[in-house]
């Protein structure tokens, strides 16, 4: 027995060649890692920005004889089939009663893609592709070219002035339809585009993302509305977490007496940070909503119940709780901006006969100002990307008014607000078109990661930054 | 007067120069304003402690109702969303323990300075991703994908170990200047690349096996061969795009615990005749233990947690089965769903208030436990002389 195991060489270096995969297999994981991150961010740069990009419209003709216009999305291998199914965007609700139409490779006779093309974007019943035959206008009638040109300086005009123009629309199988100009929105010819053109048509199509309202239940139009209720959401929170989580750690880190309480708070605080964001939700919903603002509905809003004012979540009630779920961030950066600053400066500034608000206010939070920006900075891209707890405390699909306007007070806290994570969520999952609405989720989720990215990439260089600077001053 | 005219020259010459104050006690406004401003700091603080504490006073003040009730029908209610939970929860940990912890391995002690420099950042950057649109993705384009890639999806992730075996192989079968320009120490990035070729391989590659193999589709023959239901989205999917949000918050802690263990530890183990691999599997593993732990108690608490991804992409579906293609319903998605349309006071409120204590517990614990660990393990390091 000894002497057979003496030939074998023992177990643990028969595998040692198992001993140099390890490192390869953890190397990869980072490889891995990095991956998935690019391939997320390349994903939603190109499909969220892609969207803007006038794509041609394609004129089919099906072996059938019948023929449509619309937009090519995608292809799919059919399952236990041979052949591709292609989706196109048709578009015309109003006269197919269907936007979408799947259409198997080898039954396509022929593609063209036609100039005269057209694809206009309308309030009710969403896009139209097809062509334009005519504009009219009291008793005038432009045809062509012509009216393609008129067509665009119309659009040009405010809405109300383009009231009596009708478009003669007729689609690629010979229907004709009338279009009162004034529920037009924007009309294309991408086929026709130069390259130029296209390029500028693509600006025009981000800036008006990025500065207009929803339309059609969200799956069109921008998300202007929703980039304002989160700027003003986070602003109101950024407002009331500072100050307080400010006090709270310069208390903790400079006042209290340091001890085993003070050292089990500092955990239990840091801890916080690590606790499920719905369960602040939930916080700000039984106390914010319910308790203090049904309290404050019976003291001061008693003549319009049962509708609620401050009972119901609002912006109010969601930037309190926000700036409850950030303040851990904000207190613990804080500390550690105060941790740093050398025990030799504050006795120095007592010893010259500073009092301790003096030592504070001169010495102490000057040097920990960046530590606190950058806590706050924190605090803000952590509270635009939370979604969870607003869906308990205010944040509404569809907001029907602004937060903000020129009626007294101005400001309305207790109104309900749009807000970019929710808007992403309820259009992605809730929306009647989902499929339409995909290209704007992706553009929605590009935004916000970019701003949630840029947010954080400052606080990283604020800190690096003054780390170093704060590294050649000691 | 002369003394007090060249003093004031002096003075107005020098602005830096504060003339001399009497002491504090005879400066009583300077002395009140302090002790008003300690005051209010300490109120401040104070107060602000008391509003976080208020958290979880509430939760237990709202869910003592319950006690009246009974535990039957909580536990009727609450069980299925437990499972759920932790069902999310370990699926999550599946995938993202195995390529954190890799991922701290290697970067904290085979990387090269100037590219863990980059890495680690940018690793660190995952984190910020709104778990909305991890969810999105996951929920709306990642699910039907897999759907519809079954095989491709199980392929890979076998292929893409074994890839990184090949890698590894011909690295060592190439000559000594294609090595010099692909050190190791920088595989993590070159070897990105690489595994986007095997990934494109594999997609390539597989609808062909399946279709010699397996008969053309696997989700078809699950079902058939072991009565498995396939729902798009489902636990697998969760685990996938959780994953990826707890991979940077375990990494991060990991690594930070490997790249402290004292390098004189490492050097002396491998003095003694040690490999670099066994140094670091008996050594530094051994001696960042616990700092480890507390990573992976992290990243556990946050799976636990998150609500967005989970309710995204997973379904929805308040089912007690282990399989991973089916859904789940996690304690904090049905918060976010139900509790909205629950009327305050009802039966229905409380026991969702019920889910948010036992989510504040939970995490509030393991938080601690984690926190103490890591606290106990620097001391630790620093009693070995570390660093």
């Amino acid at each position: 027995m000894s002497e057979l195991s003496a030939n074998l060489p023992p177990r643990r270096d028969r595998f040692r060649w198992l001993n140099s995969l390890w490192p390869w297999l953890c190397a990869a994981s980072v490889a891995l890692s990095v991956l998935m991150l690019a391939a997320l961010l390349t994903l939603l740069a190109v499909r969220g920005l892609g969207h803007f990009w006038p794509a041609s419209l394609e004129e089919v003709t099906l072996r059938s004889g019948e023929s449509f216009a619309g937009q090519a999305v995608r292809e799919v291998t059919l399952p236990q089939q041979e052949g591709d199914e292609r989706l196109y965007f048709t578009g015309n609700r109003d006269i197919d009663g269907a936007r979408w139409r799947w259409v198997a490779v080898d039954e396509i006779a022929r593609r063209t893609q036609p100039a005269d093309l057209i694809r206009l974007e309308r309030t009710p019943w969403g896009d139209f592709i097809g062509r334009l035959e005519a504009i009219e206008q009291h008793d005038q009638r432009w045809e062509g070219e012509a009216a393609w040109q008129r067509l665009n300086a119309l659009l040009a005009l405010p809405i109300s002035q383009r009231q009596d123009s009708q478009l003669l629309l007729t689609t690629t199988n010979g229907e004709t339809l009338r279009q009162p100009l004034a529920n037009v929105v924007s009309a294309q010819a991408p086929n026709a585009m130069s390259a130029w053109q296209k390029v500028h048509a693509w600006g025009e199509g981000v800036w008006r993302f990025l500065s207009e309202g929803p339309r059609a239940a969200n799956t069109s139009g921008g998300v202007w509305p929703a980039i304002f209720g989160t700027v003003l959401m986070v602003i109101l929170m950024s407002v009331m977490v500072t100050p307080f989580g400010v006090l709270a750690a310069i208390y903790l880190n400079e006042i209290a007496h340091q001890g085993r309480l003070t050292r089990f708070v500092r955990i239990g605080v840091r801890n916080l940070a690590g606790v499920p964001s719905i369960v602040y939700g939930v916080f700000g919903l039984g106390v914010f909503v319910y308790g203090i603002g049904g309290s404050l509905d019976e003291w001061f809003f008693s003549d319009t119940l049962p509708s609620p004012t401050f009972g119901t979540g609002g912006l109010l009630w969601a930037s309190l709780t926000l700036a409850l779920l950030t303040l851990p961030v904000v207190i613990v950066a804080t500390e550690e901006g105060l941790a740093r600053i050398p025990e030799a400066q504050r006795e120095g500034a007592v010893a010259l006969g500073a009092t301790r608000l003096e030592m504070l206010t001169r010495i102490v939070l000057p040097m920990a100002a960046p530590a606190m920006l950058t806590g706050v900075i924190l605090a803000i891209a952590r509270a635009a990307g939370e979604v969870a707890p607003l869906m308990l405390v205010g944040v509404a699909k569809l907001a029907p008014q602004m937060p903000l306007d020129g009626e007294f007070p101005y400001l309305h806290l207790e109104r309900k607000f749009m807000h970019l994570g929710y808007h992403l969520f309820d259009t992605a999952f809730h929306g009647e078109d989902v499929q339409a609405a995909i290209p704007l989720v992706y553009a929605t989720a590009l935004l916000l990661v970019l701003i949630v990215l840029t947010l954080n990439l400052t606080a990283i260089f604020l800190r690096h930054y003054l780390r170093r600077q704060r590294g050649n001053e000691c | 007067m002369a003394r007090c005219l060249i003093s004031w020259v002096w003075f107005a010459n020098d602005p830096d120069m504060t003339p001399p104050r009497l002491t504090t006690h005879r400066q009583p406004l300077r002395l009140i304003k302090d002790r008003v401003a300690t005051g209010l700091i300490t109120a401040g603080g104070v107060g602000v402690l008391l509003a976080i504490l208020a958290i979880g006073v509430f939760l237990v003040w709202e869910t003592l109702p319950l006690l009246a009730i009974g535990d039957t029908l909580a536990m009727a209610k609450l069980s299925p969303l437990a499972w759920g939970t932790l069902k999310a929860a370990v699926a999550a940990l599946l995938f993202a323990i195995p390529v954190a912890l890799g991922a701290a391995i290697y970067s904290a002690l085979f990387m090269s300075a100037r590219l863990r420099s980059r890495i680690k950042p940018t690793l660190e950057m995952m984190e910020a991703i709104p778990g909305v649109v991890v969810g999105f993705i996951a929920g709306l384009i990642l699910a039907p994908w897999v759907e519809r890639h079954l095989a491709s999806t199980l392929a890979l992730i076998i292929w893409l170990p074994l890839s990184v075996g090949l890698a590894g192989l011909a690295w060592r079968l190439m000559n000594k200047k294609l090595r010099r320009r692909l050190p190791f120490s920088w595989a993590g990035l070159w070897l990105v690349p690489w595994l986007a070729l095997m990934v494109a391989l594999a997609l390539w590659l597989t609808p062909w096996i399946e279709q010699q193999w397996l008969g053309g589709d696997l989700r078809q023959l699950l079902d058939q061969r072991f009565g498995m239901d396939y729902a798009t989205r489902n636990a697998m999917i969760v685990g996938i795009a959780m994953g990826f949000a707890v991979i940077p918050s375990i990494y991060s802690l990991a690594e930070d615990a490997l790249a402290d263990v004292p390098t004189s530890l490492i050097e002396g183990a491998q003095a003694l005749g040690a490999s670099r691999w066994q140094a670091l599997w008996r050594v530094a593993l051994v001696a960042a233990g616990p700092g480890i732990f507390s990573a992976v108690m992290i990243g556990a608490g946050r799976a636990v947690g998150e609500t967005m991804i989970v309710l995204m992409a997973s379904g929805n579906t308040a089912l007690f089965s282990a399989s991973p293609f089916e859904g789940m319903r996690s304690m904090a998605a049905a918060i976010a769903i139900e509790l909205p349309e629950a009327a305050p006071g009802g039966l229905t409120y409380h026991l969702l208030i019920l889910a948010a204590l036992v989510l504040f517990i939970f995490t509030f614990l393991v938080n601690t436990l984690a926190e103490i660990v890591r606290q106990r393990l620097r001391r630790r390091y620093r009693h070995l002389g570390g660093s």
